[in-house]
């Protein structure tokens, strides 16, 4: 398993920093791509942040009230060695399935 | 001691340098070794400092060797490469990182008119021992410009020379080479195959110029390179099934390509089919079968055929198995070969 951290990023409009308003997930919860993952207050509005990725939380940091500033850790996932990627799918290694059958009589000339 | 005993004792000695790694892992490692190697090397781009990488090929590289040699760059590729330019004019050697095949096209002018042609037009006074990482070719169901196979378009432009790995071993070997040249090198890898694990000899590359048997075979030659290797390979065994022995050979050098290792396999097996990508029309294809028709004109049973992607923009995930050659349209396509009759 790897673990990947996730650091407050940057919210645009040269905002620095961001309180916690409330964890939305737990240490232990299976997340999917875009899922809630906790609700921030900045100097500009309040707001949900997505996860980046499927993973399982390992690590929350900054309790509620407590200010984070943008580049610090925020969440730590686990998620398997295969499946690190950040962008796409890992592709299957199935076994390969075929419906063609070759039928040519070779000329061993 | 005897000959078998010495033989022995190597192969126990290269055994202990044998891992099994994914590509990730490989590329990772030749990175390290590479920027451990040379101070002058820097790796950089889009996410390759402190998140290490999108694909992880650089994680835990800045940590290592510190944020003035493995860094972040803004999004702009055009920066990124026309950065390298600068850094290679003052004697450093980038490795710097397009994230994904399709962003390659914002610094096409830096890769084509600086990059590429910096050493002839300075005649030889200033080289640009460039090497550029590109996560390539398709497959893992990601948006549009993730999934582009760009081997032709640079394989076309004097200066630079291209080369894609297949698997982890030649992964290690190849990065590391590369970026111990003094030319441009394009180093094209194949994201569909990042994650599988295969077994690297660290100590013993083996030949790292030209093209690579990965099957011999004696009916007929199928050529590809990336990350289509691995599909050939699955349609040799089933081929197999059939009766027909399926050579694979992949040519991972795109830019200079490995004629004499096509004619031998060709002139043997007297048929071929070349696998791509990317769409068929000016891809490499036709570089490929056109060496091979020329090499094995008198002894060819059949025209080469090519078995590529379609001309179309590059589909989204859920079409792209539609889009990138199956099991199927490769079997199809030696199946036309082993039909041809000369009329």
């Amino acid at each position: 398993m790897a673990e990947i951290s996730f650091p407050l990023p940057d919210l645009g409009e040269g905002l620095i920093e961001a309180t916690v308003l409330e964890w939305l997930v737990s240490p232990g919860d299976q997340v999917e791509r875009n899922q809630p993952l906790v609700e921030l207050e900045t100097s500009k509005s309040a707001l949900e942040l997505p996860s980046p990725q499927a993973g399982k939380v390992i690590r929350i940091h900054g309790a509620p009230g407590e200010t984070i500033n943008v580049g610090e850790p925020l969440v730590v996932f686990e998620v398997p060695d295969n499946t690190a990627g950040i962008v796409g799918t890992v592709p299957k290694d199935d076994a390969p399935k075929r419906r063609v059958r070759l039928s040519a009589v070779l000329d061993e000339d | 001691m005897s000959e078998s005993t010495t033989a022995t004792l190597e192969a126990a000695a290269r055994n202990e340098q044998s891992v099994k790694l994914s590509m990730q892992q490989a590329l990772n490692r030749a990175l390290d070794e590479v920027l451990a190697a040379d101070p002058k090397t820097v790796v950089f781009g889009e996410d390759c400092g402190q998140l290490g990488g999108v694909f992880r090929i650089t994680d835990g590289l800045q940590a290592k060797h510190g944020e003035t040699r493995v860094f972040d760059t803004p999004l702009a590729e055009s920066g990124i490469l026309g950065m390298s330019v600068g850094l290679a004019m003052a004697g450093f050697h980038p490795i710097p990182e397009v994230q994904f095949d399709g962003f390659a096209y914002p610094a096409i002018n830096q890769i084509v008119c600086q990059i590429a042609r910096m050493n002839y037009r300075s005649r030889g006074k200033l080289p640009m021992p460039i090497t550029l990482r590109v996560p390539s070719f398709g497959g893992i169901r990601a948006p549009e410009h993730h999934g582009e196979s760009l081997e032709a378009l640079f394989a076309h432009v004097p200066g630079l020379k291209v080369v894609s790995p297949s698997d982890p071993h030649d992964a290690y070997h190849l990065l590391k080479y590369a970026a111990t040249r003094p030319d441009p090198v394009i180093f094209m890898e194949p994201k569909s195959r990042y994650w599988q694990k295969g077994d690297v000899d660290t100590a013993d590359g083996g030949t790292l110029t030209g093209a690579r048997i990965v099957r011999p075979g004696r009916h007929l030659t199928l050529v590809a390179w990336g990350a289509m290797v691995a599909r050939c390979l699955q349609v040799a065994e089933l081929a197999a099934e059939d009766g027909i022995d399926v050579e694979v050979l992949d040519l991972r050098w795109l830019k200079p390509i490995d004629a004499e290792a096509l004619a031998t396999s060709v002139g043997k097996t007297r048929r071929a089919v070349v696998v791509h990508e990317a769409p068929l029309t000016s891809g490499l294809g036709a570089e490929v079968a056109q060496l091979i028709t020329q090499n094995c004109f008198d002894t060819l049973k059949a025209p080469v055929e090519r078995v590529t992607g379609f001309d179309v923009p590059y589909p989204s995930g859920d079409l792209e198995d539609e889009y990138i050659p199956n099991i199927d349209r490769i079997l199809l396509g030696i199946q036309r070969v082993l039909e041809y009759r000369r009329g």
